[in-house]
C-alpha cells in the first residue's frame, strides 16, 4: 500500500512545499524590514512549514488505501489538447483571433473524432465570427482579428 | 430596510439588469446542465463578461448564473443521473427514479418549484440577517477579521468528508501559498516571481479558477473514452420528458418539506465552509427520518419529499452563503469565494462597509435573487425541454468550446498570452491532483483569503506595536480563534474516538 493516491499527492505537494520554503529565503529584505515582527518573508515561512507538516502527515497517515487508476484513459489525447492549448496561446497574436481560434476549434473537434471537414468548418468559423462580433461590438472588448502581416499600420 | 429594498428594486429592475438576470439564469442553467461543470465553472466563465459591466450589473449577472447553474445541475441529475455538481447528487436519489418511471417532467417541475421556494424563503432570511450582521460586524477590527479568516479556512476541514480533512487543509495552505506570489503589498518586495516579469502582479484569481475548474473538468471528460450508449441515453432522456403538471396532493406533501428544508438550508449555508452539498444531504436525511415508515420506504424510489427536500435546501444554502460574503467579506464556499474575487476586481471590498458605502450593490444582489428565482420558474421551466437538448450535443463539439471559453476568458481580462501558458500548466497540475482526489475548492478559498489575511494580520500587528498579544487579549478575537481551533481539532480527533469506541466491547445491560 505504498503508492496510494494520498501518498503520491502528498509527496508531490511536499516537494512543492520544500521548494516554496527554499525560495522564500530568497525574498529580498531591507535591513529595517528584517527586524520587524512581520515582514514579506513571515507568511511564506509559516505557510511552508505548515504545508510541509501537512504533506508529511498525509504521507504517513493516508485517508484511504485507494490506488490511482490511470489505465483506460486517453492520456495521449489529453497531452495533445494541452499542447494544442499552449500552441493557441502562442499563435493567437501572430495569427489573429479569427484564424487561430477557428484552427484551435477545428483541430479540437478533429482530435475528438469529427472526420467531416465541412462540419469542422461549419461549426467553428461562424461561431468564432459571431463571438468576435459580440465581444467587439456588443461588449466593447477589442481583440485583433487578423494576422500581424495583414494589420494596417 | 424598506429604503434598501427600494434601492435594490430600483437597481435590479432596470431593463438592462433584468436582461442580465435572464441571460445569467439561462446561461447558468445551460452550463450547469453539462455534467461536470458546476456553478463555480459557470461563474468563472462569466467573469470576463461581467468585468466589462458596472459592478451592480456584473454581480447581478453572476448571482443569476449561480442559481441558474444549480437549477441546471438538478436537471442533469434528474434526466441522466449525472449530477453537474455535488450539491445536486441528493436530487438524483429520487429524481432519476422518477424520470425512469416516465415522470421526468413532473420531477423537473417539483425540483423547480422547490428550488424557487427555497431560494425565495432564504432571500427573505437574508434580507433580515444580512443588515443585522453587517451592523454588528461594524465593531470588528483587523484582529477579528484575521481571526474570522482563519475560521473560514479551518471550517473547510470541519466539513470535509471523512479521510479528507488533511487533504482539504493542505490544499487551503497551497492556495494561501499561491496568493503570496507577486509583489508584497506593503513592502513592495517581489516574492516567488522567479525573475518573470509577468508574475510581478501575482497570479490572477480568474486564471486559477478557470484552470482548476472549467479547464480541468473539460480535460477529465477528454481523458475518458467516449461512451456512445450513454450519449444515446442522454439524447433519449432529453427528448421524452412527459407532463410537467404537479397534483394538489403532491403540493400538499411538498409544502412542509419546503418550509423545513429552507430553514435548514439557509442556516447551513450561512456557516463558512459548509454549503449546498451538506445542506442537501442533511435535508434529505432529515426528511427520510421524519417521513414515517410508509413514506420513508419510498425514498430512493421516486419520492416527492426525497426530491423536494434537497432541491429546496441547496438553493436556500446557496442564498445563505451570501450572508458571510456580503456582511463580513468572507466567502463561505468556493462559489462565493469566486464572487468575492470578482467583487475585489471591481474595487469593491465586501464587508460591513458595503452595506453603508455601496447600498445599491448590497441590495440589488438580494433583490436580484428574488427576480432570478422568479425568472428561473417562469422562463427556464417551460424552456427545459429545449435547454435539455444541450445534453444531446456531441461532446466532440462541446469540449473544445469549453476549453476555448476558459482560455479566452482569461486572455480577455489580461491580454497577456503568458496567462494562457500558465493556465495550461495549472490545468495539467489540477487534473493530476483531481485524479488523486485532492479537492480544489479549499485551494481557491485559501487563494482568495490569503492576501486579505496577511494584510489584516499585518495591520493588527501595527496597531498593537508588533505584539502578538491581541490574539488572546481581545475576547472577540480569542473566541473566534477558539472556534477555529475546534473546527480544526474535532474532525481530526473524532475518528480516533470512534476507533477507541469500536475497540472497547460494548456492555449491554442485562435484565436482572
Amino acid at each position: 500500500m505504498l503508492f496510494v493516491k494520498d501518498r503520491i499527492g502528498g509527496m508531490l505537494l511536499l516537494i512543492f512545499s520544500i521548494t516554496y520554503g527554499l525560495l522564500s529565503q530568497q525574498i529580498h529584505l531591507l535591513p529595517f524590514q528584517a527586524n520587524s515582527a512581520f515582514h514579506a518573508r513571515t507568511m511564506p515561512e509559516v505557510l511552508s512549514v505548515l504545508a510541509i507538516g501537512l504533506s508529511v502527515l498525509i504521507i504517513l497517515f493516508p485517508g484511504s488505501d485507494e490506488k490511482p487508476r490511470f489505465a483506460g484513459l486517453n492520456w495521449g489525447l489529453g497531452a495533445l489538447f494541452l499542447a494544442l492549448m499552449s500552441a493557441y496561446g502562442l499563435m493567437v497574436r501572430p495569427m489573429g483571433f479569427l484564424i487561430a481560434t477557428s484552427l484551435f476549434l477545428m483541430i479540437g473537434f478533429a482530435l475528438l473524432g469529427e472526420r467531416k471537414w465541412w462540419r469542422l468548418l461549419a461549426v467553428a468559423v461562424p461561431t468564432v465570427l459571431a463571438f468576435w462580433a459580440l465581444m467587439t461590438y456588443g461588449l466593447d472588448v477589442f481583440i485583433e482579428p487578423l494576422p500581424q502581416f495583414m494589420k494596417g499600420s | 430596510m424598506l429604503d434598501g429594498i427600494l434601492i435594490g428594486l430600483g437597481t435590479a429592475l432596470t431593463p438592462m439588469n433584468l436582461i442580465f438576470v435572464m441571460i445569467g439564469c439561462f446561461v447558468g442553467t445551460f452550463i450547469g446542465m453539462l455534467p461536470g461543470l458546476g456553478p463555480m465553472s459557470a461563474i468563472a466563465l462569466m467573469i470576463p463578461i461581467a468585468s466589462t459591466l458596472e459592478p451592480s450589473a456584473g454581480i447581478i449577472l453572476m448571482a443569476a448564473v449561480y442559481y441558474g447553474a444549480i437549477f441546471g445541475g438538478s436537471t442533469s441529475s434528474i434526466l441522466i443521473n449525472a449530477p453537474g455538481v455535488a450539491s445536486t447528487v441528493a436530487t438524483s436519489f429520487d429524481g432519476f427514479p422518477m424520470a425512469k418511471q416516465g415522470k421526468a417532467g413532473k420531477a423537473l417541475a417539483i425540483a423547480a418549484y422547490s428550488s424557487f421556494s427555497g431560494g425565495v424563503i432564504a432571500a427573505i432570511f437574508l434580507l433580515v440577517a444580512a443588515p443585522f450582521l453587517a451592523s454588528v460586524s461594524l465593531a470588528f477590527q483587523s484582529t477579528d477579521y484575521f481571526a474570522l479568516m482563519v475560521l473560514g479556512l479551518t471550517a473547510v476541514a470541519a466539513f470535509a468528508s471523512k479521510g479528507d480533512v488533511l487533504k482539504a487543509l493542505l490544499m487551503t495552505v497551497i492556495g494561501l501559498m499561491l496568493s503570496t506570489v507577486g509583489t508584497d503589498q506593503t513592502q513592495g518586495v517581489p516574492r516567488f516571481t522567479l525573475g518573470i516579469l509577468d508574475l510581478t502582479d501575482g497570479i490572477s484569481f480568474l486564471l486559477l479558477v478557470m484552470a482548476t475548474f472549467a479547464l480541468s473538468e473539460a480535460l477529465i471528460a477528454i481523458l475518458k473514452p467516449n461512451d456512445d450508449s450513454k450519449r444515446q441515453e442522454e439524447k433519449d432522456a432529453s427528448s421524452h420528458l412527459g407532463s410537467m403538471a404537479v397534483s394538489k396532493e403532491e403540493v400538499k406533501e411538498m409544502a412542509p418539506v419546503i418550509g423545513r428544508s429552507s430553514v435548514l438550508g439557509f442556516l447551513i449555508g450561512v456557516l463558512p465552509g459548509a454549503g449546498a452539498t451538506i445542506a442537501s444531504f442533511l435535508a434529505y436525511g432529515t426528511e427520510q427520518r421524519i417521513a414515517g415508515a410508509e413514506k420513508g420506504k419510498l425514498f430512493g424510489k421516486g419520492s416527492v419529499r426525497g426530491l423536494s427536500a434537497p432541491e429546496t435546501a441547496n438553493n436556500a444554502a446557496a442564498t445563505g452563503s451570501f450572508v458571510p460574503l456580503l456582511t463580513l467579506g468572507i466567502p463561505g464556499s468556493g462559489t462565493t469565494a469566486i464572487m468575492l474575487g470578482a467583487l475585489i476586481g471591481y474595487g469593491i471590498q465586501p464587508g460591513p462597509r458595503l452595506y453603508i458605502d455601496q447600498p445599491e450593490v448590497f441590495w440589488s444582489v438580494i433583490v436580484s435573487m428574488w427576480i432570478g428565482n422568479i425568472i428561473l420558474l417562469i422562463l427556464n421551466l417551460p424552456l427545459i425541454p429545449y435547454i435539455a437538448k444541450v445534453l444531446a450535443i456531441p461532446s466532440r463539439f462541446l469540449l473544445p468550446f469549453i476549453l476555448f471559453f476558459s482560455l479566452i476568458g482569461v486572455y480577455f481580462v489580461s491580454f497577456n498570452t503568458f496567462d494562457i501558458q500558465l493556465m495550461v500548466l495549472f490545468g495539467a497540475v489540477a487534473l493530476f491532483l483531481r485524479f488523486l482526489d485532492f479537492p480544489m475548492a479549499p485551494m481557491i478559498l485559501g487563494f482568495i483569503l490569503g492576501g486579505m489575511m496577511e494584510e489584516n494580520l499585518r495591520r493588527a500587528l501595527l496597531i498593537n506595536n508588533d505584539s502578538w498579544s491581541f490574539l488572546w487579549e481581545r475576547p472577540l478575537t480569542l473566541s473566534i480563534l477558539v472556534i477555529a481551533g475546534l473546527c480544526l481539532i474535532v474532525p481530526m480527533v473524532s475518528p480516533l474516538f470512534a476507533k477507541l469506541r469500536k475497540a472497547k466491547p460494548v456492555e449491554t445491560p442485562t435484565a436482572d
